[in-house]
């Protein structure tokens, strides 16, 4: 099996960097720069909990090169879709599965449309990290994937392939024969901590030290839940209760990655983890007035950044 | 007439220091930094209105120089305590208080202090900031101050007097035959500006690009309108429109100074101007979602700002 991964940040990266270790064909591609540095350098990989890596990965920078993918995994950011998939298309075949590690919903249409329904299956990762200044990654938490048919069926060949290559890497998780609803319980979740996080400008620790925080976190996060319900897939119980802890806890230091998008002025993914989370809630008629204030206080946000006018002006 | 005017910072060194110049007996009660430097290089003014660089009486203590007619006080809401400390022992049996504070609370804490008697209301509106040297810059057109008692009485003589040392010193506004209407009107236009500057983290131009900004504003200041009214201070129709034009106007770049404050890790007026909108409100039985948004974030920078020391 051929794996190509769009990009080598955090999430792509850290996973294939692990596949590669495991002796799995993995290919990515690259821009130019990255690319060189990428050969020059190696991947470099730091992560205290599976160790430091310097490897020496297969890199192009031309998705015609190197094919063809049976799998083509995807792990860049909402807004970034639309270019994603112009670097990917030349290396989407007939029998090639696109496996999508976007957060939200979104995505989905955008890639079914170009694509075809067929080709791309539901993914999410659990793996936290970040790219340090020479490119390297910084992997600081959780290791896991999850990945699986959108419809329900059994696992097409790549996917189970995929899966196998994932546990001889000692990644988490893998195939899930739910995927649709462990996409909505990730979003539950970080359609709860983000808003937060971002219109409150603060972790989870901090926005508890206000008067009514946990009751507005509280509140966000139904929000959300009746959102997934409205689209079939309600979280557990078990899976509520533990977000609701989670995200209520004192001195708590989790803190969405969209905090640190902000406070360094980059993009953020606002439309798809907030704004679809509220249009969704819109359609069913579910009031969600906080995710409305939080969406409100991203838009300003892009305005502001839009015109250059983060730095106080 | 004599007048103390606690502090020579922004607003009470420009109110004194135009006073002074049209030769109102004015003292500044200040700290020895500050008094030293004022020695050395006289009260600095730069401004729109004319630069000026005067001697001007200073005390370190509020028993000197006294008996003073008026207390001229002017500090940000969370130095309250400490001013009325200061000024203690300059408030005699003749002596009015006159607090230029945004918001309502600070008016029960002097009250409590100094007896209703001797408290009146009033309000400062001057776009002006000092400088890390202490020259005070008044770089706005505007510079008015008003004052006058809080319930139908005739104003008290010190207060007709003061009216006449700020008209004289071109200053404008003066006494005003409906302060406390005048003191909502302010607080309701500063709490939906603060609020929703600080809460969106933008300016108003900002917020308007959002779908919902327009309308999250709209809502803010009726919250504070139906507080005001709960009160018995409805700005009414006109007062209103005035108000919410001045928070919608498309590409706006003009903020709340809290957000500056927010944005350069200040200590902000929250629980002054945002926190008691609520409590009142509360009171009334009047909903007040969108500063309950605005107050968590608010509250939230402080748990920050407190953790980062």
């Amino acid at each position: 099996m051929k794996i190509l991964i769009l990009g080598a940040g955090a999430v792509g990266g850290y996973w294939g960097a692990r596949l590669h270790q495991a002796g799995i064909d993995v290919t990515f591609l690259l821009r130019e720069k990255r690319a060189e540095t990428v050969r020059k350098n190696g991947l470099v990989v730091k992560s205290p909990k599976t160790g430091d890596a310097v490897l020496p990965v297969k890199v192009v920078t031309k998705a015609t090169d190197g094919g063809p993918y049976d799998v083509v995994i995807l792990a860049c950011k909402g807004y970034d879709l639309q270019s994603a998939m112009d670097s990917i298309a030349a290396a989407v075949g007939a029998n090639t599965t696109i496996v999508p590690m976007l957060n939200g919903h979104m995505h989905f249409a955008a890639l079914d449309a170009r694509f075809g329904q067929d080709k791309v299956a539901g993914g999410l990762a659990r793996i936290s990290g970040m790219l340090g200044p020479n490119g390297e990654i910084l992997h600081s938490g959780a290791t896991g994937v999850s990945f699986g048919e959108r419809d329900g069926s059994p696992a097409r060949a790549a996917l189970v392939e995929l899966d196998r290559a994932c546990k001889k890497a000692g990644i988490d998780g893998g195939l899930n024969p739910n995927i649709n609803q462990d996409l909505w319980d990730k979003w539950v979740m970080l359609g709860a901590i983000a808003s937060m996080c971002a219109a409150m400008r603060g972790t989870v620790g901090d926005i508890m030290e206000s008067d009514d925080g946990a009751a507005i976190m509280g509140e966000i996060l139904e929000e959300c839940c009746k959102v997934a319900a409205a689209e079939g897939y309600p979280p557990s119980d078990k899976v509520a209760g533990s977000l609701r802890a989670g995200l209520t806890q004192k001195g708590s230091k989790s803190v969405a990655s969209i905090l640190g998008d902000i406070e360094k002025g980059g993009a953020v993914e606002a439309k798809s983890i907030v704004g679809d989370m509220l249009a969704r809630a819109r359609k069913f008629g579910v009031a969600a007035p906080n995710l409305r204030f939080a969406y409100a206080h991203l838009q300003t946000y892009e305005a502001r950044r839009a015109r250059n006018g983060l730095k106080g002006n | 007439m004599k007048i103390l005017i606690l502090g020579a910072g922004a607003i009470g060194g420009y109110v004194g220091g135009r006073l002074h110049q049209s030769g109102a007996d004015v003292t500044f009660l200040v700290r020895p930094a500050r008094q030293q430097a004022i020695q050395r290089d006289g009260l600095v003014i730069k401004s729109t209105k004319g630069d000026v660089t005067q001697k001007v009486k200073t005390v370190l203590k509020a028993n000197e120089g006294g008996p003073y007619d008026i207390v001229l006080l002017t500090p940000k809401a969370y130095d309250l305590e400490s001013a009325i400390e200061a000024i203690v022992p300059a408030v005699g049996l003749n002596t009015t208080v006159v607090p230029l504070l945004n918001g309502m609370r600070h008016l029960d804490v002097l009250d409590a202090t100094f007896g209703k008697d001797k408290v009146v209301g009033g309000l400062a509106r001057v776009g002006v900031a000092m400088s890390p040297e202490g020259t005070i810059l008044h770089t706005s057109p505007f510079a008015a101050i008003s004052f006058g008692e809080r319930d139908e009485r005739e104003p008290r003589a010190s207060l007709k007097e003061l009216d006449a040392a700020v008209k004289k010193s071109g200053i404008d506004g003066g006494l005003h035959k409906n302060i406390v209407q005048d003191l909502w009107d302010k607080w309701i236009m500063l709490c939906s500006l603060a609020a929703t500057n600080c809460l969106m983290r933008g300016s108003s131009g900002d917020i308007l690009e959002a779908d919902e900004g327009r309308a999250i504003v709209m809502e803010t200041v009726d919250e504070c309108q139906k507080t005001a009214a709960a009160a018995g201070c409805d700005p009414g129709e006109k007062g209103m429109q005035t108000i919410r034009g001045f928070l919608t106007v498309k590409g706006s770049r003009f903020t709340a100074s809290m957000l500056h404050d927010l944005e350069k890790g200040a200590m902000v007026e929250a629980d002054h101007i945002v926190g008691d909108m609520i409590a009142r409100a509360k009171k009334a039985g009047i909903s007040t979602p969108n500063l309950r948004m605005a107050y968590a974030h608010l509250q939230v920078y402080l748990a920050r700002r407190a953790r980062a020391g």
